[in-house]
């Protein structure tokens, strides 16, 4: 059963280093909150396996300034899309 | 209730800084109480919940790991800690007050894969 | 579908409440039905009636009890994490001999089990903290 992983702290507080060696091809990544931080530099989401899909949470990113220094592997999403991902995926993995 | 679910813990945090422990051990124990089936993982610095001779009367705190026991009387037959953790933070189990069984990142992506709920604190 | 939504942090200490309610409107706007919110540890604080915010700003208590009336949907405070908060509804209160009521009439008081049921009975479960 496939993943979506929710991470929302930013990278030096942040859980995606032990998140990043249970993720599974076909799994999935949503960066919200402090979480999207690591999406403006690849370097920082680089541990990730390839076929896992990565995506941030767009007001989240708007709210911050960054909107538009996400780097090109990751996909910017709104809530619905957020929702729909949670019905895309088994279950919903939360690393707060 | 509907089915039986499998149900994973992932407890990720140090014991008496936050809350955090406690209260994933609350979940664990409802979910066993309410007949579900309960993996327990000690992760990060969840590990150190497990250490030998705490004794949390000096900061009037309930001592964690007393409590840790009531995982087995509460039949949660598996209780794992992620080798990895252990490793990192240079203890192993015999450091550790329960007979956790250590399991590998690829062993706990597999549990986290097959449970059907992770609640993660 | 049908989704639980666990909210474990805070309103204004962390984003994360915010997060859970926008969150919960845009499962409801989908169509999906919300079997129960469950607020747990500092989530508790969420369903405080006793919150006042500046004028000029939102108050998320507020908005979860609008958002929990006007969809019906069932809300739980986990008892253990509401008592040591101060969160109390008047049966609470009564039995600690306390003089507040501090609960909003739109969340209930009760024990994990619900938390459980809840998860039994979701197709999904997402939790903010």
């Amino acid at each position: 059963m496939s993943c979506l992983h929710l991470i929302n702290r930013s990278p030096v507080q942040g859980a995606l280093p032990v998140c990043s060696t249970l993720v599974r091809g076909g799994d999935g990544v949503l960066f919200i909150e402090d979480g999207i931080y690591h999406c403006l530099q690849a370097e920082l989401i680089s541990n990730l396996p390839p076929d896992v899909e990565l995506y941030c949470l767009r007001e989240d990113l708007l709210a911050r300034g960054v909107g538009s220094r996400v780097t090109e592997t990751v996909e910017s999403i709104n809530y619905s899309r957020f929702v729909e991902l949670c019905c895309e995926f088994d279950k919903v993995v939360s690393w707060f | 209730m509907p089915q039986k679910k499998i149900l994973t813990f992932l407890s990720r945090s140090a014991p008496y800084g936050s809350d955090h422990a406690q209260l994933c051990l609350d979940m664990a124990l409802a979910s066993a109480v309410f007949e579900q089936q309960v993996n327990y993982v000690f992760l990060d610095d969840g590990i150190y919940q497990l250490l030998k001779d705490q004794n949390a009367e000096s900061i009037g705190a309930k001592t964690l790991g007393n409590a840790l026991e009531t995982l087995e009387l509460y039949g949660i037959e598996t209780v794992l800690v992620d080798a990895v953790s252990l490793a990192q933070r240079g203890f192993s189990t015999a450091d550790l007050l329960l007979p956790a069984q250590p399991v590998s990142r690829a062993e706990l992506s597999a549990v986290l894969r097959d449970s059907d709920a992770v609640f993660n604190l | 579908m049908k989704f639980s939504v666990v909210i474990h942090a805070a309103p204004y200490s962390a984003q994360a409440a915010h997060s859970a309610l926008r969150f919960s409107r845009e499962v409801l706007a989908q169509g999906h039905e919300i079997y129960r919110l469950f607020f747990f540890g500092d989530g508790v604080h969420n369903a405080s009636r006793l919150a006042v915010v500046p004028q000029d700003e939102a108050s998320l208590q507020a908005d979860w009890e609008d958002l929990i009336t006007e969809q019906k949907l069932d809300s739980v405070v986990c008892v253990t994490s509401a008592l040591r908060r101060g969160i109390l509804n008047a049966t609470e209160a009564k039995r600690h001999e306390l003089d507040a009521v501090s609960i909003r009439d739109s969340s209930e008081i009760a024990g994990l089990g619900q938390l459980i049921d809840a998860v039994t009975h979701s197709d999904r479960v997402v939790n903010f903290g």
